[in-house]
């Protein structure tokens, strides 16, 4: 049977991929933030890895935007989106990722199949730091969860949606070790009123940032699904219910306080691993 | 203005090498053959690089960014800051920015 081995969370900046190899001032404390994550993730072993995030209007948009959504191709290629980062083919786990797709739907959640798509900065760029061999053999089964475009699903509803997503994998006949990923912010606005007085970005709740990261810390799940509320996730900015990501993939998970935990205020995001012992 | 066009537009030049490639080169031209049209106020606010206005009227703003991230317009991302400021000062003002 198939086995769930941690969960990880990461940002998704399309700059530090660059800015990590071109000598920027952050690029240690990226590297090493990455690295934090990194380590667990590989002593966790995992053939495939469940990875939640968020289309940032590069798959879903013309025909069709789905409120979740799961990769059902044999693999997909990417980034789309930013040529600064190196683009690489991601072999997808398509059984099984079709077989969680069976079961969520058996149990109510209106899960769609992407069959065809190219990933985005969002994925390959966390990728590009934990994995950064292309030729790792790790698959991954892509959960895309709607967070630009509102309506969106209520935090409960994906912290749901994760739990459904644990049972369809420990009822998986194959021997698969998986970890679930999450990749978002908690707290950034790109390019709308509530950016930086100096750039086009910026993170327009530092105090919900902290907070979620206390509760993270605190292992308190349920407070935090609580208090993720829409209106809060709409303060924290247009890109701020990227934290549903995080939320759906603690749901893959047991609820404790992480193994690892460091935060970059700055960009309103931070780094997470809870292995499973 | 119908929003889902000056949206679409600038989430196809994210993909679309040749639509930035126009839009560098015949601004105007390749503004007109966007599908579905922009219509007239569409268009001059777009050449006149005025993301302000455009997101006052409900262009979703991340798309609009895009615009500035690949130089088209007459915008970068530091004047396409200082518009996207200038537009949402009061709301900024009523919430400590």
């Amino acid at each position: 049977m198939a086995e769930i081995v941690g969960g990880f969370g990461v940002p998704h900046n399309p700059h530090f991929y660059s800015w990590a190899t071109n000598g920027h001032p952050l690029a240690a404390e990226i590297v090493e933030m990455y690295e934090g994550v990194a380590r667990p993730l590989r002593a966790a072993s995992p053939d495939t890895i469940v990875f939640f995030t968020s289309d940032h209007y590069n798959i879903f948009f013309e025909e069709s935007v789905p409120i979740f959504s799961i990769g059902v191709a044999d693999s997909a290629r990417g980034p789309s989106d930013y040529d600064t980062i190196p683009a690489r083919e991601v072999r997808i786990d398509a059984a099984l990722a079709r077989e969680v797709q069976r079961h969520v739907v058996g149990e109510d959640f209106d899960v769609g199949a992407s069959q065809e798509f190219e990933f985005d900065h969002t994925v390959i760029g966390p990728l590009s730091f934990l994995l950064p061999d292309p030729a790792n053999g790790i698959a991954l089964v892509p959960v895309f969860v709607s967070a630009f475009m509102r309506p969106i699903a209520s935090a409960s509803r994906c912290y749901a949606l994760g739990r459904a997503i644990r049972a369809a994998i420990e009822r998986h006949p194959a021997p698969v070790r998986v970890a679930a990923v999450a990749s978002g912010s908690f707290s950034l606005e790109i390019g709308g009123p509530w950016i930086a007085n100096d750039s086009h970005v910026g993170v327009p709740d530092p105090a919900w940032v902290e907070r979620v990261v206390e509760l993270l810390r605190e292992g308190d799940v349920e407070t935090l699904v609580a208090e993720a509320t829409d209106a809060q996730l709409e303060q924290a900015g247009n890109a701020g219910a990227e934290l549903l990501d995080w939320i759906a993939m603690l749901g893959v998970i047991d609820a404790c306080a992480p193994a690892y935990l460091d935060v970059q205020p700055q960009f309103g995001h931070a780094y997470a691993a809870w292995p499973v012992a | 203005m119908s929003v889902y066009a000056v949206n679409k537009l600038c989430r196809r030049l994210v993909h679309d090498p040749a639509l930035r490639e126009e839009l560098a080169t015949s601004p105007e031209t390749g503004l007109r053959s966007a599908q579905p049209p922009l219509d007239e106020d569409e268009i001059g606010l777009l050449l006149a690089g005025d993301v302000g206005a455009l997101s006052r009227r409900g262009a979703n703003s991340f798309l609009l960014h895009q615009l500035a991230r690949f130089g088209l317009l007459g915008l970068d991302l530091e004047s396409y800051g200082e518009r996207i400021r200038a537009e949402w000062a009061p709301e900024r003002a009523q919430r400590g920015f």
